[in-house]
């Protein structure tokens, strides 16, 4: 099981089952990258392998996320699948973490064979659980379909889910249409949403992963 | 069995001796169409051939341009390569979608061509499952939850979306291969471009 309550305190956190999918969901700004770096970094301060596919952000950027909240973590507990596309491959990185350059958000067969391969590096290297982040859907759905994004969620988590592990996906609950949005989801076992809460912060609930959702909580 | 409702496997292969050894193995199950070379393998094919094994080398059209040609035909067939060695070059990249090296067993060609159909299977259930899901997100952007609850259409699509699911997980083993993982996300971008 992978207790992710220390990130966000729900009891509907505290045992998720291995092979789970969770979407975390809300408009921009509310922290949603912050919460997934945390639940990585806290299964790789535990020992876990950690997957980030980033369509936005250099691998560089990721590794430092990683650094700052866990000084100690070692490069061969992280991969990361680049997929912007936009520029050389990182010079080495210093901290050892394998980068696999992916020329589109939209080439979903290159992200596949990216995490195929990060999947089995981490594997060779003993680590037997792990968390995989996907930074965010909503710049693959700038690159193709509703469909074709539905579609390689529910491949990807079925992937996970014979890898053991746990997936956290990113997606901004603004930047889409409704029912975009609620075809999304549908690929997900859980689904964490975050809004601005009334008089200041945030607030987050939790759908799915228990038989009823959660109260939204202030985070 | 008529060639309407046993799936249809085209050999291309330029060896009669060969290619008879393999229909006569496969003809049991599937109808078997043998073509001699690229050329006569491309006159064969049409929407009915659910797979193709190809033999790499052969004299006039390889085995690499007869791939092309169907890729561009749109046909949908999944197509295994047969090798006289093991390649050393990614051959999912390539297009192919399994590879088989000779000498091939009886089991062997047996379990690739039954893999490469599942894997048809699971591609065609997963539009199913995805249809059904936008029809849910549908009624619930425009719906309230009460209404929701009432609403039998809704119910009745929760409950196929279910089964649809667990169906899927079922096939494949639910994506316990790598092979499959990304032959069937190549699949997604094959689609996508049409």
């Amino acid at each position: 099981m992978y207790d992710l309550s220390s990130v966000l305190d729900f009891d509907a956190l505290a045992d998720v089952r291995p092979g789970s999918s969770i979407l975390v969901s809300g408009p921009a700004m509310t922290g949603k990258r912050d919460i997934v770096y945390d639940m990585l970094a806290d299964g790789a301060a535990e020992g876990d392998g950690a997957v980030v596919v980033t369509t936005n952000k250099k691998a560089e950027n990721v590794v430092e996320e990683f650094r700052d909240r866990v000084p100690e973590f070692q490069g061969t507990q992280l991969r990361v699948v680049d997929c912007r596309g936009e520029d050389n491959p990182d010079p080495e990185l210093s901290d050892g973490v394998s980068v696999h350059q992916v020329p589109s958000p939209g080439d979903l067969t290159g992200i596949g064979i990216g995490i195929t391969n990060s999947l089995e590096g981490l594997h060779d290297s003993g680590r037997r659980r792990g968390r995989m982040a996907l930074l965010s859907l909503s710049t693959m759905l700038t690159y193709t379909d509703k469909k074709t994004v539905f579609k390689f969620c529910h491949v990807l988590s079925s992937r996970l889910d014979t890898a053991g592990y746990i997936g956290v996906f990113t997606i901004d609950s603004e930047a889409h249409d409704k029912q975009t949005i609620q075809v999304i989801k549908q690929a997900f076992d859980g689904l964490i949403e975050i809004q601005a809460a009334e008089g200041g912060g945030r607030e987050a609930r939790v759908l799915g992963l228990a038989n009823e959702p959660t109260d939204w909580k202030q985070i | 069995m008529s060639e309407s409702d046993s799936p249809v496997v085209l050999i291309v292969e330029d060896e009669p001796d060969v290619a008879e050894t393999y229909k006569l193995w496969l003809q049991s199950d599937y109808t078997v169409r043998l073509g001699k070379s690229g050329d006569e393998g491309l006159e064969l094919l049409d929407d009915q051939v659910d797979v193709v094994l190809l033999d790499r080398m052969m004299p006039g059209l390889s085995g690499d341009e007869v791939l092309t040609e169907i890729r561009e035909r749109e046909l949908g067939c999944r197509v295994a390569m047969v090798t006289a060695v093991e390649p050393d070059f990614d051959i999912l990249e390539m297009g192919f979608d399994a590879y088989l090296s000779k000498p091939i067993r009886s089991e062997q060609l047996h379990d690739t061509v039954a893999n490469l159909l599942e894997r048809s299977e699971y591609d065609s259930m997963l539009q199913e499952y995805y249809a059904l899901v936008e029809k849910k997100a549908t009624l619930e952007a425009t719906k309230s939850s009460a209404e929701l609850a009432d609403n039998e259409k809704y119910g009745s699509l929760t409950e196929q979306i279910d089964e649809m699911r667990d169906g899927l997980d079922d096939t494949l083993g639910g994506i316990e291969d790598d092979d499959d993982f990304i032959a069937t996300l190549r699949g997604l971008d094959n689609d996508d471009e049409e």
